[in-house]
């Protein structure tokens, strides 16, 4: 049975260094996603583990006029206590809705991005804001737009060798906007997903448009999204069936229960454009 | 203390060819089958299970060999380590068309002339209603602990029958039963899994402990429990039923099949149950019923908040629900002609002995939820309804269903069920039976009884511990036996203290002995007997919203109205039914469990949990005040009686469809929606 | 590993391998029995402490990770007027459970108070969530929650009246 080494470091210069020397190291912030899925008595661990939960400079959150900026260790209770006129609202509800009030308690919002074998419910959201997360290593730091942590297999793609840092999320009004959630809420099965919305309207024209939906796979579609842009609003019944047609065949790839949730979202959401 | 851990099989079904445990080390032992002192069975419920299967196996995690050691983490991975080699047979999984090798039980009933009323009846609907299993989720994971206590082996576990327990590891020890104390340890939310399976886990335990010469304890993980326990059984009911004139129920002919798992422990009741409820609460001249308890190759499957009635009673409720709609009737005027009326034939040819408070009940529960109002308004939206966008979708629907009284239809198997009471110079009162270990209000019911009949205070009134050195056996505690066969046997018990009190002197002690009422016979398609003394009455009203956005069924509004008889603690009782309604409905919305197995099994323990109380609607429950000197009726099974069924009704009415299986796939009422 | 914090306000040290849970730890090595592993997966409530003044699932924690971190469990925080307040309004409004969820459910009515003292009937059941089990009678949980919200502030006042 493994008894694995777990590290402390203070600081992120330490942590840094340590997963410089130890490649094969694990990151554990609240640990929720490592966890998630033994039900033994025992714990399988890596064999290296590298604690970040009280890493000062990854729990630090803060807001400037154009983007409001989380450490990746910040839990997700305090994602939300960081207050209504703080975060964007389609990240506070997707965080909301995150398994129990207790879970949040210990998980965090970079665990959250992290994951590797789904997309967890921030995704979707942060996707839709055009969120940008910052990865370092001993050697510097990189940002990445969070869109980019879908693969060409639609699957989590999170870029190995970098510890996540931060998240900056940009501040925008927008004019139309719609979380939800489906499938079991308190666990992430496979029938879990969630579904993001946001729309901008300037002069009665259709400027911005995203929507994404993720779970195990993720769905997003600037291209499809971009050939609405320029219509006017309201959009009418046969403009709405258009575009619901248009997203739902770039969604085909997702399994078929997910795809007619997906569908039905979509119809919501257009109808928003539709009033 | 040593702690036991379960090996198990690997594969559903064929033989077990070697078992090789990896080196233990110092302090850890392996059991096998061979090690098992006595018999290497358990009786229960007409069934035979094995302690730890040997050669065969007949489900995946079917235990074959226990391996006790002092830590349990390292006993995990001993377990994980441990390799068996099985020749793997092809497992059968089929149940809603079987093999006559599958069969365990079967239950024919004909009433009247079935085939000529169907040949004559104007209409004849149709429908096949599935349930699937439900996790008890148990207040703990199940486990047991065992130690030499002087000359006997004592055994802790949470049990409904600690007499089973104790029967049980005597006949696995090869002991005298008196050489095994059972104490019952705190029972929790059992909803009936509880019966006979902690008998296994006693008998390992126990076996363990007398391997090892020292105390044991083995505890499942809720993983474990979760899916190699026994579960509800899962059932398909078909029901077609045929309108005569003026719409009147003229014809029924059900089949039911129950996938009762391997073994079947609880077949022969659970199927009677089922097939005596194909009716509901409606009488029918003309029916045949045939029912049959299959077994596959997945853990033992069964009990689920009463003994078989609810999978019927759902099925009947519900088809009669889509009666009433093909009548163009509303459900609560059908179900009105149609009732059982007192002196009515019941199935099996006894007549109703009391009147069914069907006109009472609706009134209460139109009242109480609107529910003539919204019908029809759902109804109206319903027919003129051309896309999801016209509106909220919602749906309310109404169940009428009973509880019958506390007998087992195949038969007690015993006549020894007594319950002793002792009255001393104090005046202080002990009541002594085995029922105590199913703990809870039943307990206050018991010490009411006994201070009103000795007439002296509740506070003197104590009952004992439910240990088997202490309270005789007073049979399973399930079917409300509580509040009606062990409460009648106190106050008969206490009938005859009073009797003998004032010319004999203090202390005094008697004993009631349960009289075990004629079982029911089958024979040739005839069925005879009383399928209850009595029986508690309820409605259920459910009304529900598809959400507009995902379309996932919100429900709105929960009433549930019952006869129950006397009732003695009307606030707790109200507690109680309002948590059975709550349980009801998740089964209703999110529970579903696939117990055949293979791939993705274990995700399932994981996936599945109980409905969030925040998504729980406002739940009302209310009382018809009962005539004087009703008796106490047993009203546990009620939520889960009629909730589900008016649940479908609800659904199937804010969709457009007839859905017919609950949980109903979200992909179906996305497509029932869609192409309305 | 050796690993040292402070249980029930008391400086610990406890013997962990990195394969064991913090519930494991505390329930075995502690003998607190309000802590039990049950479920292993966070969802049913029987293994809440307070970690750090926060509700935790202590069956979702390597034991590793309670190093220098305060931790309370039902055994200390059953201590305190707070949880007094608690069991009197569970008393109060006779809310009756199968007796293995009630410590859980006090744990998670405290996390809410602290933070809502008033809180809405939809966030009183999201709490409750935190320890699900089949016995309980919502209305009941809800009456019992604000009943115990009431005696708390009350329990206040007259302290900043003194």
């Amino acid at each position: 049975m493994l008894d694995s080494d777990v590290h402390y470091p203070k600081d992120l210069v330490g942590a840094l260094d340590l997963l410089r020397k130890r490649p094969g190291a694990v990151v554990m912030a609240g640990g929720t996603d490592i966890l998630r899925e033994q039900g033994g008595r025992g714990l399988s661990l890596p064999a290296e583990v590298v604690c970040v939960h009280e890493l000062p400079e990854l729990r630090r959150a803060g807001l400037t006029e154009r983007f409001l900026e989380i450490g990746a260790a910040v839990t997700l209770t305090e994602v939300l206590e960081l207050g209504e006129s703080v975060v964007p609202p389609l990240l506070a509800e997707a965080v909301g809705l995150v398994a129990t009030p207790a879970i949040r308690n210990l998980a965090t919002i970079g665990g959250n991005i992290a994951c590797r074998s789904r997309f967890m419910d921030a995704w979707p959201a942060l996707a839709c804001l055009d969120a940008i997360i910052e990865l370092r290593d001993a050697g510097g730091s990189t940002w990445i737009n969070v869109n980019r942590l879908a693969g060409e297999d639609r699957r989590p793609a999170f870029p190995e060798g970098g510890l996540l840092t931060r998240i900056r999320v940009p501040l925008e009004r927008w004019d139309a906007l719609a979380l939800k959630k489906v499938g079991p809420r308190d666990y992430p099965s496979p029938d879990t997903a969630v579904f993001a919305f946001v729309a901008k309207v300037e002069k009665g024209i259709l400027s911005e448009l995203r929507l994404a939906f993720a779970g195990e796979m993720a769905f997003r579609s600037a291209a499809t999204e971009s050939r609405m842009i320029g219509r006017t609003v309201p959009l009418s019944e046969r403009e709405r069936a258009d575009a619901s047609e248009a997203f739902r065949a770039e969604a085909a790839f997702l399994p078929e229960a997910q795809a007619l949730r997906f569908g039905v979202l979509v119809d919501g959401a257009l109808e928003l454009l539709g009033r | 203390m040593l702690h036991v851990a379960t090996v198990r099989s690997p594969v559903a079904r064929g033989a077990v060819r070697s078992i090789t445990f990896p080196r233990l080390p110092t302090g850890y032992r392996a059991i096998l089958p061979a090690d098992i002192p006595g018999r290497n069975r358990i009786a229960s419920f007409g069934a035979e299970i094995p302690v730890l299967a040997h050669e065969r196996v007949s489900y995946e995690g079917e235990p074959i060999a226990l391996l006790a050691g002092p830590d349990p983490v390292v006993l995990e991975a001993l377990v994980a380590a441990t390799k068996v080699e099985c020749e793997e047979e092809e497992p059968v999984l089929g149940w809603e068309s079987f093999s006559s090798d599958q069969v365990v039980a079967k239950r024919v009933a004909i009433v009247g002339d079935p085939d000529l009323a169907f040949s004559i009846a104007p209409e004849v609907h149709e429908a096949v209603y599935v349930s699937g299993a439900i996790d008890h989720y148990y207040s703990e994971p199940q486990g047991a602990a065992a130690a030499y206590d002087y000359d006997k082996i004592a055994i802790w576990c949470a049990t409904q029958w600690p007499y089973h327990v104790r029967d049980s590891v005597a006949l696995a020890l090869g002991c005298r039963a008196e050489e095994v104390s059972v104490r019952p340890t705190r029972l929790g939310v059992h909803l009936d899994g509880k019966l006979w399976y902690p008998s296994l886990l006693a008998c390992h335990a126990a076996i363990a402990a007398v391997a090892c010469g020292s105390p044991a304890r083995l505890l499942l993980t809720r993983e474990e429990d979760f899916l190699y326990t026994t579960k509800r059984a899962r059932s398909s009911v078909s029901v077609r039923a045929a309108l005569g004139p003026g719409n009147d129920l003229s014809a029924m002919d059900v089949r039911i099949a129950l996938n009762v798992g391997a073994y079947g422990p609880l077949a022969d009741e659970i199927l009677s149950q089922a097939v005596l409820a194909s009716t509901g609460a409606y009488g029918c001249p003309n029916l045949r019923v045939e029912g049959y308890a299959v077994t596959t190759n997945t853990p033992p499957l069964g009990a689920f908040g009463g003994l078989g009635a609810s999978h019927a009673l759902f099925a009947v409720e519900a088809h009669a629900n889509r009666l009433a709609a093909a009548a163009g009737e509303d459900p609560a005027d059908w179900k009105s002609r149609n009732v059982l009326k007192k002196g009515s034939a019941l199935i099996t040819g006894e007549p109703l002995r009391e009147e069914a408070p069907y006109a009472a009940i609706l009134e209460r529960l139109s009242l109480a939820s609107d529910y003539r109002r919204k019908h029809a308004c759902y109804e109206l939206v319903r027919k003129r309804r051309s896309g999801k966008s016209d509106g909220p979708l919602r749906g309310i629907g109404l169940s009428f269903a009973y509880q019958g009284t506390g007998q087992f239809l195949s038969g007690d198997r015993s006549n020894a069920y007594s319950v002793e009471v002792g009255l001393d110079k104090e005046l202080k009162v002990q009541i002594k039976t085995s029922a105590a270990a199913g703990g809870g209000g039943v307990l206050d019911i018991w010490r009411k009884t006994a201070s009103s009949a000795l007439g002296v205070p509740l506070a003197n009134v104590r009952v004992a511990s439910a240990d088997t050195d202490e309270s005789p056996n007073s049979g399973p505690s399930t079917l409300s036996r509580g509040v009606t066969v062990v409460n009648r046997l106190v106050e008969n018990a206490c009938a005859a203290i009073q009797k003998r009190r004032f010319r004999d002197p203090l202390p005094l002690t008697a004993r009631s002995a349960y009289r075990i009422p004629k079982p029911i016979s089958w024979e040739e398609g005839r069925v005879r007997g009383s399928p209850f003394d009595t029986a508690a009455w309820a409605g259920a009203a459910v009304e529900l919203e598809l959400d507009p956005w995902t379309l996932d069924p919100r429900p709105l509004g929960v009433w549930l109205c019952v006869d129950g008889g006397q009732v003695v603690s009307p606030e707790r009782a109200r507690a109680a039914l309002r948590a059975g309604c709550a349980d009801a409905l998740g089964t209703c919305l999110s529970e579903r469990f696939d117990p055949s197995g293979g791939k993705g099994k274990e995700d399932q323990y994981f996936r599945y949990g109980l409905l969030p109380l925040n998504e729980l609607p406002p739940i009302s429950v209310d009382f018809i005040e009962p005539p004087r000197k009703s008796p106490v009726k047993g009203i546990g099974e009620l939520p889960f009686d009629t909730v589900p069924a008016a649940f479908l009704t609800a659904i199937s009415q804010a969709a457009g469809a007839g859905f017919s299986c609950l949980p109903v796939p979200s992909s179906q009422i996305i497509r029932a929606v869609e192409s309305a | 590993m050796t690993l040292s914090f402070i249980l029930n306000g008391e400086d610990v040290s406890a013997k962990a391998r990195s394969v064991d849970r913090l519930s494991d730890v505390l329930h075995d090595q502690f003998g607190l029995l309000g802590v039990q592993s049950d479920c292993r997966s966070g969802r049913c409530g029987r293994c809440l402490v307070f970690l750090d003044g926060r509700l935790a699932p202590s069956c979702l924690l390597p034991a590793f990770k309670a190093r220098g971190r305060e931790i309370i469990t039902i055994e200390g925080f059953s201590q305190t007027e707070d949880y007094r307040d608690i069991e009197e309004g569970f008393k109060e409004a006779g809310v009756e459970t199968c007796g293995f969820c009630e410590g859980p459910k006090i744990m998670a009515a405290a996390a809410l108070l602290e933070r809502r003292p008033r809180p809405t009937n939809s966030e009183i059941l999201e709490f409750m969530s935190a320890a699900p089990c089949r016995c309980t009678d919502p209305e009941a949980l809800i009456r019992a929650v604000r009943s115990s919200a009431e005696l708390k502030a009350r329990r206040r006042y007259r302290r900043a009246g003194q």
